[in-house]
Formats: structure tokens, sequence, C-alpha cells
């Protein structure tokens, strides 16, 4: 995603700009802040916030290398920020019923479609298992972010990104293995 | 050492990183392809289970979006000194309340004796004879007036000062302090911390040592080494908040 060159420098320019990127970035951005375990109204916030910084940080001329790592990095630091001001249960969250109540995919019929949302269930079961860490590398690759990214966003070295993706990616593939 | 790739390189193979000895490998290695299969696999598997949830709102979180960034936007083009009344007036407040809070500090602990001149001194008594009435004493014996310049002189005190403070023992001869200058400090009577609180604290120190709650030495040693801090401690931390209350 080129985010880089997109930036104009005039001001009513700047804006339509930070909306563009909002409107193209929230949903994988919002997805993101829930792994938290952030209440949904909360994590709209934090997501609002993360595209007014964007907009602050790009009007005072400062970097445009890499907007959706910052961006991504911006929302993580917000988040962890908001989960220990909420200090709420986790069984208080609406993220993962949200995840059974999507619409299933288009399998053919009622059974298939059962199968697939237990599979997913299992699948997003595995992912909440793993170390926070994990989980926030795997979430962000799963959003598109090359590990190179991740490792930006999340402060890590190279290594510690591979090793916690094959980790996470291992149990996945396990998981997989014994739905088939 | 095994040439396949390493979970690294795996990911890096993902990117399109990898570089072209070890692209060579890959393309020719079954176990490696299996390996990325598997983690491709496994990650579009994640990406499609995470892609159905879409919490909608896109429209109104759009048009919220745009309020809050023209606000934003006007913020930002107001005159320089506009933009900075809110943090000029937050130093304001935070200024007064550093201010009320170290006079409220100086007033409450007040000019304690300093310990090298009054370190405070004892005389050899018995538990007995700190008994030996029900109540500590609250008059201080007879200081000579030569003693008092003494005090006054060691302090650096002007002489014509001298009403504004007493001279006072830090450990109460009740509790076996000694008729020492090196027991006596010129005690302002401004301060909220003043002989009458110490007074309080000495009949409570008294009492404790009486009923055999607190050794005398301890006594001896606390209130010499901080009174207010003594009369905290044992009188208690409410009272401490206006030693002047009446109790």
């Amino acid at each position: 995603m080129p985010l880089t060159a997109l930036i104009e420098t005039t001001p009513s320019g700047l804006e339509e700009e930070v909306v563009s990127l909002f409107e193209q970035l929230r949903i994988p951005v919002l997805r993101y802040v829930l792994s938290f375990r952030i209440p949904v109204a909360d994590a709209e916030e934090v997501v609002q916030e993360v595209f007014l910084a964007l907009f602050r940080h790009l009007q005072h001329g400062r970097s445009c290398d890499n907007l959706q790592g910052w961006i991504f990095k911006v929302a993580h630091n917000s988040a962890l920020k908001q989960r220990s001001r909420t200090r709420r249960q986790a069984e208080h969250f609406s993220y993962l019923p949200v995840y059974s109540d999507a619409p299933a995919d288009s399998s053919p019929g009622p059974e298939e479609r059962l199968a697939a949302t237990q599979r997913r269930q299992r699948l997003l079961a595995v992912v909440r298992a793993l170390p926070e860490q994990d989980q926030w590398c795997l979430s962000l690759r799963a959003e598109g972010l090359r590990y190179r990214e991740i490792a930006g966003v999340l402060g890590m070295s190279l290594g510690s990104v591979a090793n916690a993706l094959s980790r996470a990616v291992s149990r996945l593939t396990r998981a997989e293995e014994f739905d088939v | 050492m095994s040439d396949h790739l390493s979970d690294r390189e795996l990911i890096l193979a993902s990117d399109g990183e990898l570089s072209q000895q070890r692209q060579a490998h890959l393309e020719d290695c079954g176990f490696c392809l299996e390996r990325l299969r598997s983690f491709e696999s496994a990650m579009a598997e994640l990406v499609r289970a995470r892609g159905n949830y879409n919490p909608g709102g896109q429209r109104r979180a759009s048009a919220l979006f745009r309020a809050r960034l023209a606000e934003a936007a006007a913020s930002s083009s107001r005159p320089t000194i506009w933009r900075l009344a809110p943090a000029a007036a937050a130093f304001v407040c935070v200024l007064a309340i550093v201010l009320v809070a170290f006079e409220t500090r100086v007033s409450a602990e007040g000019p304690k004796p300093k310990a090298s001149l009054t370190p405070g001194e004892t005389r050899p008594i018995t538990i007995a004879e700190v008994c030996r009435t029900a109540q500590a004493e609250t008059i201080t014996p007879n200081i000579t007036e030569e003693t008092r310049r003494s005090v006054f002189a060691a302090y650096g005190i002007d002489p014509t000062r001298r009403n504004e403070f007493e001279v006072d023992y830090l450990i109460t001869p009740d509790l076996g302090g000694a008729e020492s200058v090196r027991n006596m400090w010129p005690q302002p009577y401004s301060t909220r911390w003043n002989a009458r609180v110490k007074d309080r604290l000495e009949q409570r120190l008294h009492q404790l040592v009486c009923n055999g709650a607190l050794d005398l030495s301890t006594a001896q040693h606390d209130i010499a080494v901080d009174w207010i801090g003594a009369y905290k401690k044992y009188v208690g931390a409410t009272s401490a908040a206006d030693p002047n209350r009446p109790r």
C-alpha cells in the first residue's frame, strides 16, 4: 500500500488524505485494537484518536515513511493505555460474540455453514490461547503487515517476531490438521 | 546443519524477501515448499476468520472523524496565544497548588530543633519515677535567664525577638529529659506545631510508657529525633492535619 506518496501539503489536501486513510484503514485498525479485548465503543474512540494523531503528525511535517506501520504502532500503544484505563474483565467484551454473530461464508448448506463456524471458533480459540505478544504478531500479520513492519510496531527484534509468528502459525496449523 | 529454510527465512519467503540462493533452494525443496504452503494456508484461514468481522457504522464513523478533524484543523490555525491559553492556565493552577502546598508544609512543620545544637539529652530515671503521677507535667520547669540567653545565642536569634519564642525541652523532663542546653531549643509560638501540641504528645507518650505499651527509651528517641513525626505516629494522623483542633 503506497501510503507514503499520498500526502499533499495544502491544509485541505492533508485533511482529505487523512480522511481517506481513515476510511481505508479504520476496520483493520479497529480489528487490531479490539484484539486487546477493549469494548467496541472504546476501541472506536481509540481509532479516531489514532487518526487525529496522524493528522497532527503530518501537519507538523514529520516523516511520511511507512504510515501504515506508524498507524498500527500508535494504535498498539493507545490500545494498551485504554486497556489499563478500563480494566474490565474479558468476559464483558463483545469482540468474540461479534465473530460468532457474523454471517458465515457462502457454504452451500446449513451443515457446512455450521462446520465452518465451528472451525472458525476453534481457530480463534487457538489464537486467544497464545501468549499476548504472539497474538499481536499474528494479528498484525493477518492485517497484512510485513514482518519487518511488525517488528517496528511492537519494538521487537526481527528474530523475535519470526519466532513468535512461527510458534503461532504452528499452533494454527495443528488446529487445522485436527479439523481435517 | 540442515539446509532447509529456517522459520525466519520462511517468513521472509512469504514477504518476497528471500535471497536468490535461498529462493532457489525453496523452489527445489518439497519439504520447504510444504512448510511455506502450510504457513500461508494457516494465515489465510486466520484472515478469513477475522475478515468476517465487520463492525459496520463506517459512514457514521467517517462523519464523526471528519467533524473532529475539522475541529482539530481549526484549533491549530488559531493564533498561538489562544492555543497556548489552556496550557498557560493549567500552568498557573499547578503553580498555585505547589505554592499552597509549600506554604502549608512550611507552616505545618515549623522550625524543628537543630540536631547539632539540640540532639536531646536524658538523665537516669526509672519507670516508677516517670509514672509517679497519672499525667506528665505540662509546666516546663524553670529555665534560668542565663540558660535562655545561651539557647537564643546558639540559635542566632536576636534578643529583641525573644517574645516570639518559648525555650522548651526537647525530651520533656517527665520522660527523663536532662536540664541541659543540648536538650533545649527556642520553639516559636506562631507555628501550628507549637508547645501546646507538643504537650499533647508528651501526655500520650507518658500514658503509653506507663501502660507498658512503649519503651521509655523508644519514647525518648522518637521525640528527640522528630517530635512532629512522633506526634503523627502516636497521637494520630487525623489530628495531625490540624494539631490545634480541640480533642
